[in-house]
């Protein structure tokens, strides 16, 4: 039986297990210790009897330009592929939106994807209703370009 | 003359005295190369003056040229051993060197000539909270408020030093103090949202419901706590342990943010009187009907109806879990079995689950020749043959889900997860080569993805294919890493690294799994470490909460099953290694690299040294901080480590956390107990034994102790002090009675669990220590392949283990036996028939070998 609520830090190694064993751009625990006590609100795991199977590890931009509002960043996002097909993405990115919005009265959120990832782009894209905003050349370690996506969060401000 | 109160020996003329100054100007601005020059002028007439040493010396730390630094130093303090400078820069680098205790002492010195330098008690702060010293904490806090009472942080930080240190009530009199006489907070203000949130938890931990509930719903009505899913929960949870009525509401509106949270429905029924543990059969109905009324309210959430299933009973279940299955086959929803487990505790939902599967399979399944009828769906034909292969296979039938998998297999043969699962069974048969393969199947279905892939790489460890599974990890590493390895171990990864070290101790290889062991318990420490920049960094922030519950994980950060796994291992091995210190020294076959494995670490380490030069290039001037970084590797095959003096000494500080963190864990227990024993600890030993006793008193392990303890102890020729002979005379007296022999106590041990394999074999070793003849040894043995006899995988291996180590003809025909009862498990076979079923796992692709070749000659 998974379960979605907010991150705890007893919950930090897990969510970078779950980032080791599916996603190519890794961090340290204490980046994702960095994220949790700036920002407690905005991380949600999904869990299932204490395993953490998939997570989103947010933030909000810190050095925002001048004349641009204040938004969210997604650092990372992911499900366990044996947890696929439950939505869960999903309701990771909702539950986490709604605290950019009402907390912190983000505008929209951002988020970097690779431009091979086709999967994720349609998530994003399709699923979660993100649009291309740019294009990030060699924005990955390794030279491959990202694309830059957003998504507006006006809907959500109270 | 030199001002009052300044030693001679400190005073410096007014040029160099201006000189000085710059010093600590172009320091504060990392100007390194700059402060040096104007450092060296100083001590060209001054060479004795100790706090320009100290700069110099910090300054070269900061260059990187650390030792030089640090013997400047230390040159300096002996020096000028009033100067709170001094103190201060060797507390510094004492804190870049992570030695937090001396680092302490030397702040503390220098408190003693600069009471009030606030940067001095700050980082004294800092490292008082990470040594756990909350007293001394309090203190100093104090100090840094009544310096600074204008600045925000102070308030907040005393507050925090009082609850660590435990005393709640000042805790929350600081709060108040500081929220009478704050003033012009901005409005929709994070920080202080986040101190009042603080402030409420300060008073629900003191049990003043009451008082928590209405500054938390005042300040929630005014918009000054702006965290909502933060004040439904405070409050959902407070007016639960205060038993209010509106708890079900603020339950309910929790539900209503977050319909998927299984603790939100909990908390839900629990304000309606109803444990879901301890169940009455009214309750039982009402809470199926609020749970309907859930799902009717979302119906796309899966915790209502899921929550129902753990609930329902009987018809009901049945009427409750067909659509449940139904959709969810439908849609290819693979954690289905996962989801469902743990219903498998009560065997009539287990068979209603069966039945209900192998029906709906039933309707789907059609002869192999004829074509499908259009109106089924293929996709639930195959998650339903996928279930009931789990289903099987978590029940011990692993042929007949072989046999589900095959036929699902063979009508789509492109689902990953059909290979995936495959390879699980195999591998809890006993069969981990043909695992390795299936696992290599399913990553082959989809490259892109790097679950599948790590999950080959495990499964290639698993069956002991080291350089293999290296290989495959490399696909998702960091290409500019030095290594796949290293990669992994930088990124702090646990379970590659537990099961490197694993593989690599069943591959006989203990020095390469004492070093991997011990790469998990630096990134432990790392963890430890990780924690220092948030003693400040929260209270800037005022996150305070999760802050301290940072604190508490830390705390207790070394329970993690990572830790309290590779501890008891390495502990094992270096036992083994004082036992024999032969097994250090003699390289084992597996230790040897391979030609090509010693021409990529070559190449790696090329790479390393290349891309050191260059970075060494670009940062002539370059800051490198006060923390050590990572040292170059001086032992690639974990040689030095394994023969490193003190084995014992060193597997005592490994396990030492285990004596809080994992009490009730047998084995650390009987691995406490194992060093202690040999470090001539009698006492602690015995009390182990007590722990591990209390704990399972008919452990098999245990059993085998004992009576090594008693042998040890009985042949003892210098025994312990009297005090402590007898108090380990009495404890053992209580797990081995003085009136029977050791012998009798074995076999009585053997009589008791006759039917237990593991026993039979502990009995077994027992009495060939206490020389029994070999034949009698084999015989007794033989019996735990009875048919009343419950003989596990793991068993039968560790007895053909025992079996080899003591020269036995018989071991042959146990492993025969063997294969006839695990008639899947490839693992036992004879010794040289092993190898070659290994070697069959990963077919060499020529292709990427005509690239690796390439490279190696290109490089």
């Amino acid at each position: 039986m998974v379960n979605i609520r907010p991150a705890r830090v007893d919950d930090l190694m897990g969510m970078q297990a779950c980032n080791l064993h599916n996603l190519p751009e890794n961090y340290t625990l204490k980046y994702y210790m960095y994220h949790s006590l700036t920002w407690p609100q905005l991380s949600y795991v999904a869990e299932d009897e204490g395993k953490v199977v998939g997570y989103i590890l947010a933030k909000m931009e810190e050095d925002v330009p001048e004349g641009d509002e204040p938004h969210g960043h997604v650092t990372s996002i992911s499900v366990l592929r044996s947890y696929r097909r439950l939505g869960l993405a999903n309701r990771l990115m909702i539950q986490s939106q709604e605290a950019m919005a009402t907390v912190y009265k983000a505008a929209y959120v951002s988020l970097h994807v690779r431009k091979s990832n086709r999967a994720a782009l349609g998530l994003y894209r399709d699923t979660l209703g993100f649009t291309v905003k740019d294009i990030e050349k060699g924005y990955y370690a390794d030279g491959e370009d990202a694309y830059a996506m957003r998504l507006s969060l006006k809907h959500l401000a109270r | 003359m030199p001002p009052a109160g300044i030693p001679p020996s400190r005073a410096l003329p007014l040029k160099e005295s201006g000189l000085f100054k710059e010093v600590l100007h172009y320091y504060e601005d990392r100007q390194l190369k700059k402060g040096l020059k104007t450092a060296d002028a100083i001590l060209k007439k001054f060479p004795n003056h100790g706090e320009t040493l100290c700069m110099k010396g910090l300054i070269l730390t900061h260059l990187g040229r650390r030792e030089e630094g640090l013997e400047l130093v230390k040159q300096g303090v002996r020096l000028d051993l009033t100067s709170h400078i001094c103190w201060h820069v060797f507390g510094l680098i004492q804190k870049g060197q992570k030695n937090y205790e001396e680092a302490l002492k030397s702040y503390t010195q220098a408190l003693r000539f600069d009471k009030e330098n606030m940067n001095i008690l700050r980082d004294a702060a800092h490292l008082q909270t990470q040594l756990r010293l909350y007293d001394g904490l309090v203190e100093t806090r104090h100090t840094l408020l009544r310096l600074r009472p204008q600045l925000r942080q102070n308030w907040i930080a005393l507050a925090v030093a009082y609850h660590l240190s435990g005393n709640l009530a000042e805790a929350k009199s600081v709060l108040e103090q500081y929220e009478r006489i704050v003033k012009n907070v901005p409005d929709y203000d994070v920080e202080m949202s986040e101190i009042l949130l603080y402030h409420v938890r300060v008073l629900e931990e003191l049990g003043e419901y009451a008082d928590a509930l209405s500054l938390l719903d005042a300040n929630a009505k005014s918009r000054a706590i702006i965290d909502r899913v933060a004040i439904q929960e405070f409050r959902a949870r407070i007016l639960s342990k205060a038993g209010k009525d509106e708890a079900q509401q603020a339950w309910q509106g929790l539900i209503e943010q977050n319909p998927n949270c299984w603790d939100y429905y909990k908390g839900y029924l629990a304000s309606r009187g109803i444990d879901l543990e301890a169940i009455t059969d009214e309750q039982r109905d009402q809470a199926l009907h609020s749970l309907h009324d859930f799902s009717a309210q979302f119906p796309k959430a899966s915790a209502p109806l899921r929550i129902a299933l753990e609930i329902a009973q009987g018809d009901k279940f049945t009427k409750l879990v067909q659509p449940y299955l139904k959709t969810r086959l439908e849609k290819g929803v693979p954690s289905l079995f996962a989801d469902l487990k743990s219903l498998y505790r009560s065997s009539s939902k287990r068979d209603t689950i069966e039945q209900t599967v192998t029906s709906l399979l039933s309707t789907l399944v059609h002869p192999a020749t004829s074509p499908s009828p259009p109106d089924t769906d293929p996709t639930e034909y195959i998650w339903a043959l996928y279930y009931l292969a789990q289903h099987h296979s978590f029940l011990g039938s692993h042929k007949k889900a072989i046999e589900l998998l095959d036929e699902a297999i063979g009508h789509t043969p492109t689902l990953p997860e059909l290979y995936m699962f495959k390879a699980r069974v195999l591998k809890r048969a006993g069969d981990p080569f043909g695992a390795a393969k299936n696992m290599d199947l399913a990553r082959t279905l989809d490259l892109q993805d790097r679950f599948l892939n790590t999950k080959a790489g495990k499964y290639r460890l698993r069956a002991g294919l080291i350089d293999e599974a290296v290989e495959v990890f490399g696909l998702f590493t960091k290409k500019d890493a030095p290594s796949p390895s290293q990669d992994l171990e930088d990124m702090q990864s646990l379970i590659y690294l537990t099961e490197e070290a694993d593989a690599q101790l069943r591959n006989g290889n203990l020095a390469m799994a004492l070093k991997k062991y011990d790469a998990i318990h630096r990134i432990f420490d790392v963890f430890e470490d990780d924690q220092f920049d948030f003693h400040g960094y929260s209270v800037r922030k005022f996150t305070i909460n999760i802050y301290l519950n940072l604190i508490k994980w830390e705390d207790n950060l070394r329970s993690h099953p990572a830790y309290v796994h590779s501890a008891i291992e390495a502990s094992r091995i270096l036992v083994k290694v004082h036992d024999d210190p032969s097994l250090a020294t003699k390289p084992s076959s597996e230790s040897e690299l391979s030609k090509k494995q010693k021409k990529k670490a070559k190449r790696a380490e090329k790479k390393v040294q290349e891309e050191a030069k260059k970075a060494n290039q670009n940062s002539a001037n370059e800051d490198k901080g006060l923390d050590i970084g990572p040292l170059k590797d001086e032992d690639p095959d974990g040689t030095k480590l394994l023969q490193a003096s003190d084995p014992l000494e060193r597997a005592a500080k490994v396990l030492k956390p285990l004596t809080t963190m994992a009490k009730d864990n047998i084995d650390a227990w009987l691995a406490i107990h194992d060093v202690a024993v040999r470090r001539k600890r009698y006492l602690q030993a015995i009390q182990a034994l007590n722990r591990a006793h209390a704990l399972n008193a008919d452990s098999p392990e245990l059993h085998f102790r004992l009576v090594d303890f008693q042998r040890r102890w009985t042949s003892l020729t210098d025994k312990p002090s009297e005090n402590a002979a007898s108090a380990a005379l009495s404890a053992i007296q209580k797990l081995i009675p003085d009136e029977v022999s050791l012998e009798v106590f074995n076999s009585q041990y053997l009589q008791r669990h006759s039917s237990r394999a593991d026993a039979v074999l502990a009995a077994a070793k027992v009495s060939r220590t206490l020389g029994a003849p070999r034949e009698e040894v084999e015989a007794s043995i033989f019996t735990a392949l009875n048919a009343d006899t419950e003989l596990k995988l793991e068993t039968a291996l560790a007895i053909v283990a025992f079996l080899t180590e003591i020269r036995s003809q018989r071991a042959e025909e146990f492993r025969a036996a063997c294969r006839a009862k695990f008639q899947l498990s490839t693992l036992f076979v004879p010794p040289e028939d092993l190898a070659a079923a290994q070697k069959a796992v990963v077919q060499k692709d020529p292709v990427a070998d005509a690239v690796e070749e390439k490279a190696e000659i290109i490089s």
